[in-house]
């Protein structure tokens, strides 16, 4: 069965991508995973954010477990550029699957600095991660701010030419964000980041964890984003939130997106690629089956 | 993900269970002590999270945990039936460092792990026993796999906050009495509380003192960067990756309630 996807710059061979954050680097991808089982089955891998400097990330507990859901606070730990295009980006190109590599910036100038850095390196794309916070503008996320998207969008399509993806905080002005990342020249969006949460660690004393919730609990949100937004827009709509079987994937696929990503689930199980494109042949096959859907 | 068919699952005393898992013995095989597991609980994702357990022992293709009910996890656990078929991914961490002359300190179901390790240090080729082994829980119930512990003919000093049985007061009383005789490093696994006043009590009598640590883990293989410990430098070490167990000397226990 053939899965490849076209998301105009990028073709993939199937249209499952692993999510930013869930599987590090990527360094370790062929612990888990044979190089044909790589190939056949992952699209695409999406590193980590990463930063021109190293960060070291947040103090604990960075993580807290809400029903069906995750909620992380990991503060974007990362080497910085160039210890990963030393040490991580060499292994990862090996694997044979296109990189896209997350950018976390805090102005546009970083951004635009860790595009132009990655211009001579092998890396497929670029995913622009806007829910940072811009200290250039008080510190309020990027993906508040239609007027700053765009002109984050226009600068840095000016300097890299390869595939370039924006990723949407599912909070926000989203549907007015997807429309300029359109039209400042994006070539696909992500829907959709985590969600802003807070979980009740401790009632006395009273201790709160703020972070992004990911996972099943928040399909049912994203998912109607996805719908909503690729009604909208004519780039690709790469959906994002909360997929842990096949059946989530076609859901998203129906929906209007053109490819998904899977995040939480990786840490669950590290081979859910796996079992998830698995589920979705079986699910393609049986659709097809009853309708001309497929 | 490896499965494995529940054999047993047995209250062993209030809250605390013994959980036999039969896997293939080439899995088991690479398991070493101090090492751990994930186990996917339910599968209905709540808990979503696979959560983490010490290897107790292992007797052939049966894996051993010993865990008390603490959450919605636990208590998940606790109900799972004889033949079920269970799902886990391990093994995880670092293995114990192989240590020589050294004390054991476990609180509650910190003992949990070290079972493992009497077992692999029977024959002193990768692991060595202990000197002596220190076992602390609130009451004589809770003091559990005594008999399974006393096989291994290492002297065993127990105590209880009610003085049910043992020694009455905090195991580390006890620890701190063998250290003023004989400074002897430590391997210490148990409660916050118990891990800090070992930690000071390595300090106070020089010796090379490993913590056990805990902390909520997500995926266990390093690819979240969700299971942080601060060290004395200031960065932070993960536990999935540089522990569980940690040298003292290099953790910032500050951030411990
Ligand atoms: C390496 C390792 C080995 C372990 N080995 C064993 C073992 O052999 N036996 C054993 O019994 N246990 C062991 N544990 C502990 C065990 O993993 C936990 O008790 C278990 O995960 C609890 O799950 P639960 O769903 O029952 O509880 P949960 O519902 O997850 O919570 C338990 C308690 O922790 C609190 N909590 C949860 N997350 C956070 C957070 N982020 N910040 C603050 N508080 C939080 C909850 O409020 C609750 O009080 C080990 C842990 C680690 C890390
Ligand atoms: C532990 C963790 C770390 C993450 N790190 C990043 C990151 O660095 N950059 C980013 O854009 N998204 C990050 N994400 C968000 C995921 O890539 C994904 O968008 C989100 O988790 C929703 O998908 P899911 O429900 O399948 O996990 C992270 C998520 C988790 C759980
Ligand atoms: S639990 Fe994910 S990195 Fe340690």
């Amino acid at each position: 069965m053939d899965f490849s996807v076209n998301l105009g710059l990028l073709k993939l061979k199937t249209p499952l991508m692993l999510a930013s954050g869930t599987w590090g680097l990527g360094e370790n991808l062929d612990k888990f995973f044979s190089l044909k089982e790589i190939r056949e089955n992952i699209g695409a891998l999406v590193t980590k954010g990463i930063s021109i400097n190293p960060r070291k990330g947040n103090p604990p507990p960075r993580l807290f477990e809400t029903p069906c859901g995750l909620i992380n606070f990991i503060g974007v730990e990362n080497p910085g550029i160039k210890e990963f295009k030393k040490s991580f980006l060499p292994k990862i190109k090996k694997f044979g699957i296109p990189v896209i590599v997350n950018l976390y910036g805090e102005k546009i100038e970083e951004f635009l600095e860790l595009a132009k850095d990655l211009k001579k390196e092998k890396v497929a794309g670029l995913e622009l991660n806007i829910s940072c916070p811009n200290v250039e503008k008080g510190g309020i996320y990027f993906s508040y701010d239609p007027k700053i998207v765009s002109e984050l969008v226009r600068k840095v399509r000016k300097v890299w030419e390869r595939f370039l993806a924006v990723k949407l905080s599912p909070v926000g002005p989203v549907y007015e964000i997807a429309e300029i990342c359109e039209k400042s020249g994006a070539d696909a969006i992500v829907v959709a980041n985590t969600y802003p949460a807070l979980a009740v660690i401790s009632l006395k004393p009273f201790k709160i964890l703020q972070g992004g919730l990911s996972g099943p609990a928040i399909k049912p949100l994203t998912l109607r984003l996805v719908y909503e937004i690729s009604k909208k827009i004519k780039i690709p709509v790469i959906g994002c939130g909360g997929i842990i079987s096949g059946k989530d994937a076609l859901e998203y696929l129906l929906s209007g997106a053109k490819a998904f990503q899977i995040g939480t689930t990786n840490l669950i199980d590290p081979r859910s690629a796996i079992k998830i494109m698995r589920e979705l042949k079986e699910f393609k096959n049986g659709l097809c089956d009853k309708s001309d859907t497929c | 993900m490896y499965q494995g068919k529940v054999v047993f699952n047995i209250k062993e005393a209030d809250n605390i269970y013994l959980l036999g898992i039969e896997a293939p013995k080439k899995i088991l095989k690479s398991f070493k002590p101090g090492q751990f597991l994930k186990i996917k609980i339910d599968k209905r994702f709540d808990p979503l999270i696979p959560r983490p357990f010490s290897i107790h022992a292992i007797d052939e293709n049966i894996l051993y945990i010993l865990y008390q009910v603490v959450g919605k996890g636990t208590k998940a656990l606790s109900e799972i039936k004889k033949g079920e078929i269970i799902e886990f991914l391990g093994p995880l961490g670092k293995p114990f460092p192989k240590i020589k002359n050294y004390i054991i300190c476990a609180g509650g179901i910190g003992i949990a792990g070290f079972g493992f390790l009497l077992q692999k240090s029977v024959n002193k080729k990768d692991f060595y026993p202990p000197e002596k082994i220190f076992y602390g829980a609130k009451t004589k119930n809770e003091l559990v796999r005594l008999p399974f512990l006393k096989k291994f003919g290492i002297p065993i000093k127990l105590s209880t906050d009610d003085g049910s049985k043992g020694y009455k007061g905090l195991i580390t009383d006890m620890v701190e009495k063998e250290l003023k005789k004989n400074p002897q490093i430590i391997l210490a696994c148990g409660p916050q509380p118990m891990l800090k006043k070992i930690a000071e009590l390595g300090e106070k009598y020089k010796v090379k003192t490993y913590l056990v640590m805990e902390t909520f883990l997500a995926c266990g293989i390093g690819f979240c960067m969700g299971c942080v410990i601060p060290s004395k430098k200031g960065n932070y070490l993960h536990l999935c990756i540089d522990g569980p167990t940690f040298l003292a000397e290099e953790i910032d226990l500050g951030f411990l309630s």
